[in-house]
C-alpha cells in the first residue's frame, strides 16, 4: 500500500517533469507545427490504482490537469479535460471489466491487463482528454475539421508514447524479477 | 430536506466533478479576461525559477544562433552610429534638442519559456515589475514585433505572443499609409493575416507591413512583416497574407516598450469613453 503510494508519487514527478521540461518544448514547426503535441502526463491517471476511491480520483485529476496548466500558462484548461477522464475512468473501466470483475492487485499497465484491452483503455481515455482540451483551447478558432484532426494526430502520438513507456517499463521488471 | 440529502449522498461523486470544474471554468474565465489577479499564471515565481534553469541549458545550446543574431544587429546599429559618418558639414550647428521628447524607453529581457505550436502561445520573459515592466507593454525582438505583457510578478512577466488567437495589432503599409489590423492564422508560426485593407489599395507582394501607432502600445513604424499572399475577402476587403518578420521559433532576447506618455494618453481618451 504504502509501496503504491510512492511509486505513484515517483510517476506523478516524473510525467510531470517530462510532460513539462521536455514534451511541451518540442517546437516541430512547418506543415506539421501544431499537429503532433503529446501529453503524456495522462498515462500517470490512466495507471492509478484499479479501486482507488472515486472522489479521491477527481481530486488527483484535478490536481494533474492543473500542475500542467501552471506551467503552460493555461490555468484550468488541462484541469478541466483531467476532471473528464476522471469521471469517465470508473465507469469506463467496469465497461470492459472481465466477467469475474477486477483483483484489487491488477496494475493497470500493458502487462496486467493484455496489450489489446490496455491498447482499448488508453485511446478511448486520450481521446476524450485531448478532444475536451482541444475544445476548450480553440473554441471558435479552428474550424470543426481542423479540430478534429489536431484530436487524432496528437492523439495518436501520445499513444504511441505510451505504448513505447509501456514497453520500456515492462523490460525492466522482467530483468527485476 | 432529507430527500436533498440523500440526493446529494447518492450523486457526491457527480456533484463533486462539477463543483471542480466550476472552478476549472472560473479560472479559465479570469484567463481570458486580460490583466486581472490572477491565481496562478506562468508568471508563477516558483515556476519562472524551473524555467529559468531550463533556458540556461536551452540558450547555451542556442548560443551560435543568438551570437549571429546579436553581431548582426551590432552591425547594422554601428552602421548608422554617427561615428561612422564622414562629417560632411563645414558649419556646425548646434540644436538644443527641445523638439524631440523621449517617448518609448527599451527594457532588455531573456526569453526563458515561448512556444509556437499551441493555439494560444505564451512568452515568459525573465524581468518583471521591479524591472519597470507593467501589463500591456508593448514587446520586439531586434527584428519584429513579438507581442504585448500580459502578467508580471516581481521577477517574471508573461507575454501573449502574436501567435495568440486572441492577438491584434493595428499595423500600417509602409508605402501608402493604409491601415488594417494583423491577427495570426492559427496554423503556421512563421505566417499572420492582415486584416480590414480596402480592395482599393495599391499593394503589391514584398510591401513592408508595420506597426501604427493607433494602440499606443508600440512606437510608429516596427516591422511587422512582408505581404506574401494577396487575395480578396467579400466585396470591399482584401485578405493579406503575410510573412512575419519575427521567427517565434528562434527568440532569446526581446526589449519591452514603456510608453512613457501612455497615461497621459489613456485619461484624455478615457474621456472620450465617458461621454459615451
Amino acid at each position: 500500500m504504502i509501496g503504491d503510494i510512492v511509486l505513484n508519487f515517483f510517476r506523478f514527478f516524473l510525467l510531470i517533469f517530462i510532460q513539462v521540461l521536455v514534451l511541451n518544448q518540442i517546437e516541430l514547426g512547418g506543415a506539421i507545427n501544431g499537429y503532433l503535441n503529446p501529453y503524456l502526463y495522462i498515462l500517470f491517471i490512466l495507471m492509478l490504482p484499479v479501486n482507488i476511491n472515486k472522489s479521491l480520483l477527481l481530486f488527483i485529476c484535478f490536481l494533474t490537469g492543473l500542475s500542467v496548466d501552471l506551467f503552460s500558462g493555461t490555468s484550468g484548461m488541462h484541469a478541466s479535460a483531467c476532471l473528464f477522464i476522471g469521471l469517465i475512468r470508473p465507469s469506463f473501466l467496469n465497461l470492459i471489466a472481465p466477467r469475474e470483475g477486477y483483483e484489487t492487485t491488477l496494475r493497470l499497465n500493458m502487462q496486467g491487463m493484455g496489450a489489446s484491452t490496455f491498447l482499448v483503455y488508453a485511446s478511448v481515455l486520450v481521446l476524450i482528454h485531448h478532444l475536451i482540451l482541444f475544445l476548450i483551447e480553440s473554441f471558435s478558432f479552428l474550424n470543426f475539421f481542423d479540430l478534429l484532426l489536431h484530436v487524432l494526430t496528437c492523439s495518436i502520438t501520445t499513444l504511441i508514447l505510451i505504448v513505447l513507456s509501456q514497453i520500456l517499463t515492462q523490460k525492466n521488471r522482467e530483468a527485476i524479477s | 430536506m432529507r430527500n436533498f440529502i440523500l440526493i446529494i449522498r447518492k450523486y457526491n461523486f457527480f456533484i463533486l466533478f462539477l463543483l471542480l470544474q466550476g472552478l476549472c471554468i472560473y479560472l479559465l474565465v479570469q484567463n481570458t479576461t486580460y490583466q486581472k489577479e490572477k491565481v496562478i499564471s506562468t508568471s508563477n515565481e516558483f515556476v519562472g525559477k524551473v524555467y529559468t534553469g531550463y533556458s540556461d541549458v536551452a540558450d547555451y545550446l542556442k548560443l551560435g544562433i543568438t551570437n549571429k543574431a546579436l553581431s548582426e544587429e551590432n552591425a547594422r546599429l554601428r552602421k548608422a552610429d554617427s561615428a561612422s559618418f564622414y562629417d560632411n558639414s563645414f558649419r556646425v550647428i548646434r540644436v538644443n534638442d527641445s523638439l524631440f521628447k523621449q517617448q518609448y524607453e527599451y527594457i532588455t529581457a531573456r526569453v526563458i519559456n515561448n512556444s509556437v505550436s499551441r493555439i494560444n502561445n505564451y512568452i515568459t520573459l525573465d524581468k518583471g515589475s521591479l524591472q519597470g515592466i507593467q501589463p500591456d507593454m508593448g514587446v520586439i525582438s531586434s527584428n519584429g514585433v513579438v507581442g504585448v505583457v500580459k502578467d508580471v510578478s516581481p521577477h517574471f512577466s508573461t507575454v501573449v505572443s502574436l501567435l495568440h488567437s486572441g492577438f491584434k495589432v493595428s499595423s500600417v503599409i509602409k508605402k501608402n499609409g493604409y491601415f488594417g489590423s494583423t491577427v495570426w492564422n492559427g496554423t503556421s508560426p512563421r505566417f499572420a493575416n492582415v486584416l480590414d485593407i480596402p480592395i482599393h489599395a495599391k499593394i503589391s507582394i514584398g510591401d513592408t507591413i508595420v506597426t501604427s501607432t493607433y494602440s499606443g502600445i508600440f512606437p510608429r513604424g516596427i516591422m511587422i512583416g512582408k505581404i506574401h499572399q494577396i487575395g480578396t475577402a467579400g466585396e470591399s476587403f482584401k485578405e493579406i497574407k503575410m510573412l512575419l518578420s519575427t521567427d517565434f521559433q528562434n527568440i532569446s532576447y526581446v526589449y519591452v516598450l514603456r510608453n512613457i506618455m501612455k497615461a497621459e494618453r489613456d485619461t484624455l481618451e478615457a474621456k472620450l469613453e465617458a461621454i459615451k
